[in-house]
């Protein structure tokens, strides 16, 4: 169905770090705002996805914010740096989806709330360092990997999966040995993230808690998030609400204050 | 949302939160459809992935039952909860509860009359008596030993001595599907109450034909339990036993009494080929009684049914099934090394287990595999996904590997507009006991082999 060479194809062909983003990244982590526009507004698809982003009602501003400069300055380094991360994974998505009933607009949607949401947990965490809000970024790589890998199979993949209940994760790492967040690492590594990214997003997957208690403890609020997101309507249309095993056990122990949080009742 | 399907449960399997806002997004009109008309003894959701719920949630999927229960008469409701979860559930339906919960999947099995392994000890305890009573009576109708626990107290000292321990468990409207069960190769049915039209909506046609199929001889219904019966239900007895005659095969009626039925019916279905004994052992500890009913041995089919035009014809789409199937579920190239009408032909018989699976329709017959047992557990890798040498589970897999190629054979058949369904499969844990069933008959015989590794592939009648 899908061998180790289809998946080291897929890896191999993740295109480098865009020239423009590479700069940008710089100027924002040296706190340079102002220069960090001007080099992002020669990437006329990044301004427009920044634009398209930061005008959600998620992020909850009165006025349209066009403005590069007016975007970054809003957001601050570390949600620019999370935007114009999302921004990069999006490049990845394919045009047209086929194993999840997903668009740009709902993907685009998904990635906001993602990060929205991270940034209220982070907050709450009292947690300062602007690259864990950038860690969510990585997450919904999982969900265009699985797309790229399985849109072949997707009559095989619904035969196997009416008989036994297994996530694409598992069917993954039963046939080639690696998982969907190993790949997401590669992106990253390939990208040159920082690796507490990677980190955070491997023990998200539930099924690979981290040592460090810190990172494990993020991968538990990141795991629980994407869950919570992915048990909404759309998504749960989409086809995603399955892509990989939840694991309630895993997070179990902060789900209290996911829920307050989150305003569950 | 599609759902799972194994020994007769269809599970929906939602993850994360359940309200009114999401509940109705896993089930699409497609989804709704496909599990009415899910041919299985009970449709549930598991609650296992599940971390909060409320009422709404859960009322639009106790709808989805009830559209349910309208269509076919399966057991339907929750499986896979905790105390806590069991809790909530109560409290939102307090006294209104007309579905069933099963705090494990593995005891939903216990219940449905499509699973295969019975005569389990099951040590029960509930609240409510009367809950105790009926989930005693349903195990035992299901071939399983009931034990119940009058208190809490008693559970917890007498659980870990038994196949199963049931607490926290439900029964609200079960399903009216006859429970079934296998003692050696015999098939008893456990009918009770009044037997009328509804008969032929309750009794699992397509189940005893399968059985027919694959080679059981002998069906006992167990009446003990049968107050009387109207002609409707005389008329179906002697149907059935009129179709089994086709295959050499005896029906008999067990503990029937007669003083609220007419006795003409009696001779009405003795004269049909209906045998009737008072109990049980009369049957099954008389060694000699049950191979002269055909139960001693599968093999002694009178009227042989041979490979037909039609299907010789779409055999490529049959062994493409198969070849297929092996290659998603091991990454390999499946080959066929060589092919052959006869009968069945098993060099070495020892290390060897097999499944089949029958299907019918516009086209009908049985396709068997058979591999080494270490073949086996190679080509059902993916789906096992840790090593093991637990024969009961590499069975139990290679049946959903056969269901598989059974899944596929109908899609390649449908493609061609042929509409064929599937049986549920059987394994066999040795050559010998596949053999009792299809070597007296003529079929194709396919060699195939993946990574250098060989099995067989045989497609009968």
């Amino acid at each position: 169905m899908i061998t180790k060479e289809q998946v080291a194809s897929f890896i191999e062909k993740i295109p480098p770090e865009p020239k423009v983003l590479n700069a940008t990244f710089a100027l924002l982590k040296s706190g340079e705002l102002v220069k960090a526009a001007k080099v992002a507004e020669n990437d006329l698809a990044l301004k427009t996805y920044l634009k398209n982003i930061v005008n959600k009602p998620i992020y909850g501003f009165k006025n349209e914010v066009s403005d590069i400069s007016q975007i970054f300055g809003i957001l601050g380094v570390s949600l620019s740096q999370q935007n114009v991360y999302n921004y990069m994974i999006s490049l990845l998505s394919p045009k047209k989806w086929t194993l999840f009933k997903l668009n740009a607009h709902l993907f685009y949607e998904l990635q906001a709330n993602l990060s929205k949401k991270w940034q209220i947990i982070l907050e709450n965490l009292e947690i300062q360092d602007k690259e864990l809000y950038t860690a969510i970024s990585l997450l919904p790589a999982s969900i265009i990997v699985t797309e790229a890998l399985f849109s072949q199979n997707i009559e095989d993949v619904n035969l196997l999966r009416s008989t036994k209940a297994l996530d694409y994760n598992t069917i993954l790492v039963r046939l080639c040995g690696i998982d969907l967040f190993d790949i997401c690492e590669e992106i990253a590594r390939k990208w040159e993230m920082d690796e507490s990214i990677y980190k955070i997003v491997q023990a998200a997957s539930g099924v690979k808690p981290s040592t460090d208690k810190k990172i494990n403890m993020l991968g538990k609020w990141m795991h629980l998030l994407l869950f919570y997101e992915l048990s909404k309507a759309p998504y749960i249309k989409a086809g995603l609400n399955d892509f990989v095993d939840f694991q309630v056990g895993y997070i179990s122990d902060i789900y209290d204050e996911f829920a307050s949080l989150m305003e569950i009742k | 949302m599609r759902a799972v399907v194994k020994d007769g449960i269809a599970t929906f399997s939602p993850q994360g939160f359940l309200d009114g806002n999401n509940a109705n997004a896993y089930l699409s009109i497609e989804d709704v459809e496909a599990a009415k008309n899910l041919k299985t003894d009970m449709i549930l959701v598991s609650l296992k992935k599940v971390v909060f719920f409320n009422r709404n949630g859960l009322d639009i999927f106790i709808k989805l039952f009830s559209k349910i229960r309208k269509k076919n008469i399966a057991t339907v409701g929750f499986c896979d909860y905790d105390q806590n979860k069991y809790d909530a559930i109560m409290r939102f339906y307090k006294g209104d509860i007309n579905f069933s919960l099963f705090k494990t999947l593995g005891i939903a099995y216990l219940f449905s009359s499509s699973y295969k392994n019975l005569n389990k000890s099951v040590l029960i305890y509930s609240e409510d008596g009367s809950q105790r009573s009926a989930i005693a009576i349903e195990l035992h109708d299901n071939g399983h030993s009931p034990s119940i626990a009058k208190s809490l107290e008693e559970y917890n000292e007498r659980k870990n001595s038994f196949d199963y321990e049931i607490d926290l468990t439900f029964l609200g409207q079960m399903g009216q599907k006859i429970a079934t069960r296998v003692s050696g190769n015999a098939i008893i049915y456990t009918v009770s109450s009044f037997l009328d039209i509804e008969i032929s909506d309750n009794f699992n046609i397509e189940y005893h034909n399968n059985s027919l199929n694959v080679g059981f001889r002998l069906f006992i219904f167990d009446a003990y339990k049968v107050i009387s019966m109207n002609v409707h239900a005389l008329n179906f007895f002697s149907r059935l036993s009129t179709s089994a005659a086709e295959y050499n095969a005896t029906i008999c009626f067990v503990g029937m009494k007669f003083d609220k039925t007419q006795i003409s019916f009696k001779e009405n279905m003795e004269d049909a080929g209906i045998l009737f004994y008072n109990h049980m052992d009369d049957i099954l500890q008389n060694k000699k009684l049950l191979k002269e009913l055909g139960a001693s041995s599968a093999a002694n089919i009178k009227n042989k049914r041979t490979l037909n035009k039609e299907s010789v014809i779409e055999l490529p789409k049959f062994i493409n099934a198969a070849a297929v199937t092996i290659e998603m579920m091991t990454n390999s190239k499946a080959v066929k090394e060589s092919a052959a009408v006869q009968s069945l032909t098993i060099d070495k018989k020892e290390g060897k287990i097999a499944s089949s699976i029958g299907y019918y329709g516009d086209l009908d017959g049985m396709v068997v595999l058979v591999f080494p047992s270490a073949i086996a557990k190679k080509a059902c890798e993916l789906l096992i996904g840790e090593d093991t040498n637990d024969i009961e589970l590499i069975l139990d897999t290679l049946a959903e590997l056969v269901n598989i190629v059974g899944g596929k054979i109908k899609t390649l058949l449908a493609d061609e507009n042929i509409s064929v369904n599937i049986t549920l499969p059987r394994t066999y844990q040795d050559i010998e006991s596949l053999l009792e069933v299809v070597q007296t008959r003529k079929g194709v015989q396919v060699e195939l082999s993946f990574n250098g590794d060989k099995f067989l592939f045989f497609l009968t009648r």
